[in-house]
């Protein structure tokens, strides 16, 4: 019984010792590793597992650039079946490509069925969603882009926008929604339907630009412009035509 | 407890003949190198890559097999090993066994390594593990 409790302590032993340290950050792969000394960069081969204090990703292949050495990381390049996961930044996501840029924080998410998820906001594309921490911007570009928290949902082929850094929750400071079929955004109890919707919140307005619909509660009105202020939720929709717009009131009684 | 027992006589029976084993071919394998001690090096523009060994065998008039603590050690990084073939006319090096890479703050173990283009280009082999601090 002695023996085996040994062996099981050693074991747990041996495992201990190819554990990575506090600061230390482990890197294993399946088919080596390529060091370019003079291009300063390195390809990581094959099921590659990148474990650190601020981050895991797991990639079929990395390409790592570094400035003075190898530990100096300027950029990484992940391909094929990218997962990762911050919990430093609160962050996770996946795609068929990732991109991430060390000193100026931006990441990119590239491919069909990408996702990027933060605390407080959840971005998905078939073609890219941009983030970069510093300054808060963001850029999801491609079909099936779709942001979403707990005040919005905007469904569009590009979605351009700002989020706060001053408070604590990911507020959208300004916003620029374009798709040439039709975006959508939805906040609140209203629904909004235009080719391009502009949202500025120093003026808390909403601007819908071409084939605009809005949709609240049994009224839906349409026409070629429209704004919403977010401070009272009131809404003025006209149309290049003085006699085009449209409103239909639907009783569901 | 019988069979622990048995199995215990077993593994240092099997490591007695291991160990002669190795004896025997490190003493066979001693008075047939060619070399003792040989030192080598890969020049680079920017650097050199001095290659340092137990022993030396020649395979051909361009390639020598180093064995035994076989070290290469250059400005920036240093790589240990157990044998390699090293070619003195393509300054190139070729290794399939364990090998570790260690530079400032990094370190690579593989399953073996090439080393070509000068040393400016190093490709470890199999599974590998790094350690970045």
């Amino acid at each position: 019984m002695k023996l085996i409790v040994k062996i099981i302590l050693i074991f747990l032993i041996s495992i201990n010792l190819n554990a990575r340290e506090i600061g230390e950050t482990e890197i294993t792969t399946e088919d080596g590793i390529e060091v370019f000394q003079n291009e300063k960069y390195y390809l990581l081969k094959q099921n590659v597992k990148i474990d650190s204090d601020n981050f895991i990703l797991s990639a079929d292949k990395v390409k790592i650039s570094f400035d003075k050495s190898l530990y100096d990381i300027t950029e990484l390049d992940a391909y094929g079946s990218v997962d990762f996961y911050s919990e430093k930044f609160q962050i996770k996501g996946n795609g068929n490509f990732l991109n991430f840029e060390v000193k100026i924080e931006k990441i990119k998410v590239e491919g069909e069925g990408s996702e990027l998820i933060t605390k407080d906001v959840k971005m998905f594309s078939d073609g890219f969603i941009e983030v970069s921490n510093l300054n808060g911007n963001f850029l999801l570009k491609g079909i099936n882009s779709k942001l979403l928290n707990e005040d919005i949902l905007i469904i569009a082929e590009n979605i351009n926008g700002n989020f706060s850094k001053n408070t604590e929750d990911q507020e959208i400071t300004y916003l620029e929604v374009h798709d040439n079929s039709i975006s959508y955004v939805k906040n609140n109890d209203t629904e909004m339907y235009a080719k391009k919707i502009n949202f500025d919140n120093d003026t808390s307005i909403i601007e819908l630009i071409d084939n605009v619909t809005i949709i609240r509660n049994e009224e839906k009105i349409t026409g070629d412009y429209g704004t919403l202020d977010t401070r009272n939720n009131s809404y003025k929709i006209k149309s290049n035509n003085q006699n085009k717009v449209k409103v239909i009131i639907q009783n569901n009684e | 407890m019988f069979i622990i027992f048995l199995f215990l006589i077993i593994i240092f029976y099997k490591q007695i003949n291991l160990n002669s084993i190795i004896i025997e071919e490190n003493i066979s394998s001693l008075s047939n190198a060619d070399i003792s001690q040989p030192k080598f090096a890969i020049n680079n523009d920017s650097k050199k890559i001095y290659i340092t060994a137990s022993q030396g065998n020649f395979i051909n008039k361009d390639e020598v097999l180093l064995n035994k603590n076989v070290r290469f050690k250059s400005n920036n990084f240093s790589i240990e090993t157990e044998k390699v073939i090293f070619n003195r006319n393509k300054q190139t090096a070729k290794s399939k066994t364990k090998s570790m890479f260690k530079s400032k703050n990094a370190t690579i173990t593989s399953d073996g390594f090439n080393i070509y283009d000068k040393g400016n280009k190093l490709i470890f082999y199999g599974n590998s593990y790094i350690i970045l601090k």
